[in-house]
């Protein structure tokens, strides 16, 4: 009895929990059925009929299919490139002792202080003189050097990865990149997939950037073209258009969710070292 | 040791190659850039000092690239591509990040934006940093008196140079329910309801009338704002508070210490309730003015709080030109009711003013795309019909227009009303430094009125803060 009443109330608490994550969500999703000038002077969950006006605002503004694209185009390559060779160099800090392993692993945390915005204008120049204005490859490239995802492996490789089975691996012949990949990836593939659902969200949401490097409209990114609907006497009226491109543009976020939190939970339990 | 120098090689070997293999496609690149790369160069270098140079070079390609803050200019250039064939590529860049866009852009040394463009705030620097194009070398002296003489005003660098010119003028107004002034003041003519609003102590007076018969005269407490910057906030150098400014916080403080408003926030959800009917007042514990913190988003809450209120009906709201537009989207069923009349000073806020990119290649076409824009009355027509209800620059166009109704203003002739207050605004009373003066002297107001600090505490507070942001300003306490 007593044991059901407890189940009861951290039920009713999860619950409780569990609207408040999905009240703004429904919000936004409510809100993008309805005008601007409704969301300004009301609120309700009751959705109302203006979701084909919303999408003619949109449509009027930018065309929605073609940002996703060159945000998929962006946030991809980003992500897996961020994913393997952070992994690729946290192992190789984790595992191998070297001179100046200690100075190099410094020389990552120190650059994971330093915000990125303060070189824009250099950078920008950079990107000029190289051409690579209004391309992707300034967007994508960069995204290999993730201090703070390596920081991250990096604990991760030490804390779970036992050197021995590395070891193990040598005795029987493997190369070195072949351990790597059939050895560590899989067993790194938990960390992996959460700094790979990061990653992702943070490169599909990166505004700055891409606004100053990209200077054609059919190559903004989702974020460019969605803030255009705010650069607009009609602000007001157009926040029914806003949401509706937000939510619309979370679906890919979701979805990256949904299929890396397969493998945070599948490989938690996989293949280990008998002691 | 040996496996230990042999994983150091490899992992060098590793290291190198990953470099090689990203470093091939810049390398490639940066190759093929090498022709071109010292031009680019010595155009980075002399990027401040291009503004004041004459490379008008032609290159008549019929192309054009637009850099704006304002859909607006969308519609513009279409029509522009229309009459002229010349195509124009318009990139609409959000408000806010407009500044660091054009500077990182523009010193990076990028030539593409032909035009920029600007808000009144943020050209004072642009032209400092040599953005924008010497238009007076374009011809822009021989346009003088075409347009409203404050727009003219704000496109010039300290130097008296023109780099910029709107197509709008943004002069404020106060917009007033003509049923409720009938019945208050017996008469809704905006020349006489602009004397109840000609100072501040008469406001305050006004104020009063308005709640001895159940109505409020403003939502907000800021709706004056707009026509506080009677006085420069620097004069050669120096701080200068003016005693309309004194008078300004004393309205306001009174204003919200004696329940005068509805206790809304401007921009919020009863503030924009209160264009189309009645709204309960709010009072200071639900309406937190500090953090915002009411739930006037939460329509529910909002209701239950707000039940057991008195409800009134909101007298006025103070607005620039463009307020036209949000009041025709918000006033329901009171559409036709409103009048706009004068407020206590000439004042402003906002507008887009374009000019030319110093480091454009096009600048010919350009000007003539700056002058499709603002000189041309055609256009002006064009703009007035399309925007439903926009006041443009142009004095011509106003002038032709100065006999429209709008049906909504009950029929007031608003061009030759805004023209008038645009000829009252004297731009020399607008200084670099009003958007952080003006929010701390905000900051004041709101701390005296909400009784979180003595009018001498929040003074100190104001000097310091400005002592602080802007060392180079003298003060005198």
């Amino acid at each position: 009895m007593g044991y059901a009443i407890k189940k009861g109330i951290l039920y009713l608490l999860l619950v409780l929990l569990a609207a408040m994550c999905l009240l703004p969500f429904l919000l936004m999703l409510v809100n993008a059925t309805r005008s601007g000038a409704e969301i300004s002077t009301s609120f309700t969950f009751i959705p109302s009929s203006y979701l084909k006006e919303n999408w003619q605002i949109l449509s009027d503004y930018f065309d929605l299919f073609l940002g996703m694209r060159n945000s998929l185009i962006v946030a991809v390559p980003a992500t897996l490139l961020g994913a393997y060779f952070s992994a690729l160099t946290a192992y190789g800090l984790a595992m191998y002792k070297f001179k100046g392993n200690k100075i190099i692993f410094g020389a990552i945390l120190v650059f994971m202080m330093i915000p990125g915005q303060l070189s824009l204008i250099g950078f920008y120049q950079l990107c000029t003189k190289l051409h690579l204005v209004n391309s992707y490859v300034p967007l994508v490239l960069p995204a290999i050097a993730a201090p703070g995802t390596v920081f991250f492996l990096r604990q991760y490789i030490l804390s779970s990865v036992p050197p021995s089975l590395v070891e193990a691996a040598r005795i029987d012949g493997a190369p070195e990149l072949y351990s790597f990949h059939r050895i560590i990836l899989p067993l790194i593939a938990p960390a992996m997939a959460t700094m790979g659902i990061m990653g992702f969200i943070g490169n599909w949401n990166s505004y700055l950037l891409p606004m100053i490097i990209l200077n054609k409209n059919e190559k903004f990114t989702l974020p460019v073209m969605m803030a255009t609907l705010r650069a607009s006497l009609d602000m007001v009226r157009n926040q029914g258009a806003t949401y509706l491109a937000v939510a619309i543009s979370v679906i890919p976020i979701l979805l990256v969710f949904c299929f890396f939190s397969k493998y945070i939970i599948s490989s938690i339990s996989a293949g280990a070292v008998k002691e | 040791m040996k496996m230990k120098k042999l994983l150091a090689l490899v992992l060098a070997g590793l290291m190198t190659a990953s470099m090689v293999g990203c470093g091939s496609e810049d390398a490639g690149a940066s190759a093929s850039s090498g022709s071109s790369s010292s031009d680019s160069s010595s155009s980075t270098s002399t990027s401040s000092a291009a503004a004041d140079s004459t490379e008008a070079t032609v290159t008549g390609d019929g192309k054009l690239v637009v850099w704006t803050l304002a859909a607006d200019l969308k519609q513009f250039a279409e029509r522009y591509t229309e009459k002229t064939g010349v195509q124009v590529e318009t990139v609409v860049i959000e408000p806010a990040e407009y500044p660091t866009k054009v500077q990182t852009a523009i010193m990076g040394g990028e030539k593409e934006p032909d035009i920029i463009v600007g808000e009144p705030q943020m050209l004072e620097d642009f032209f400092d940093n040599g953005f924008f194009a010497n238009l007076d070398e374009l011809g822009a002296k021989d346009y003088e008196g075409q347009i409203v003489d404050y727009v003219w005003k704000v496109g010039q660098d300290a130097s008296g140079v023109q780099r910029a010119i709107s197509y709008q003028i943004t002069p404020a107004g106060i917009y007033y329910r003509r049923d409720i002034a009938q019945e208050v003041f017996g008469t809704d003519d905006p020349d006489e309801i602009g004397k109840k609003f000609a100072d501040y102590p008469t406001i305050l007076e006004t104020a009063k009338a308005l709640k001895a018969k159940g109505y409020r005269i403003f939502a907000s407490d800021s709706e004056i704002n707009y026509f506080s910057g009677d006085s420069a906030w620097v004069v050669d150098g120096a701080l200068n508070v003016s005693e309309a400014r004194f008078d300004y916080m004393d309205l306001v403080v009174s204003l919200y210490q004696n329940d005068l408003t509805a206790y809304a926030n401007q921009w919020s959800t009863p503030w924009f309730q209160a264009m189309s009917g009645d709204v309960p007042i709010l009072t200071a514990e639900i309406q937190n003015y500090e953090d915002d913190s009411v739930n006037v988003w939460d329509a529910e809450s909002f209701a239950e709080a707000t039940a057991d209120l008195e409800r009134t009906t909101v007298f006025a709201f103070g607005l620039p030109s463009w307020g036209v537009l949000t009041m025709r989207d918000n006033v329901g069923e009171t559409s036709g009711k409103w009048g706009v009349c004068a407020g206590p000073a000439y004042g402003f806020g906002g507008g887009t003013y374009i000019g030319i990119s110093s480091l454009s290649e096009r600048k010919d076409t350009a000007w003539d795309f700056v002058k499709f824009c603002t000189l041309n009355e055609e256009t002006a027509d064009w703009w007035i019909e399309a925007s439903q209800g926009d006041t443009v620059s142009l004095i011509s166009a106003l002038d032709k227009h100065k006999d429209d109704e709008n049906p909504i203003y009950g029929g007031e002739k608003l061009y030759s009303f805004w023209l008038e207050q645009a000829k009252g605004i004297d731009y020399s009373k607008v200084t670099k430094y009003d958007k952080v003066i003006g929010d701390a002297w905000g900051a004041a107001i709101g701390a005296i009125k909400t009784g979180q600090a003595t009018k001498e505490e929040a003074l100190n507070t104001f000097y310091d803060t400005i002592q602080s942001t802007y060392p180079e300003i003298q003060l005198n306490r």
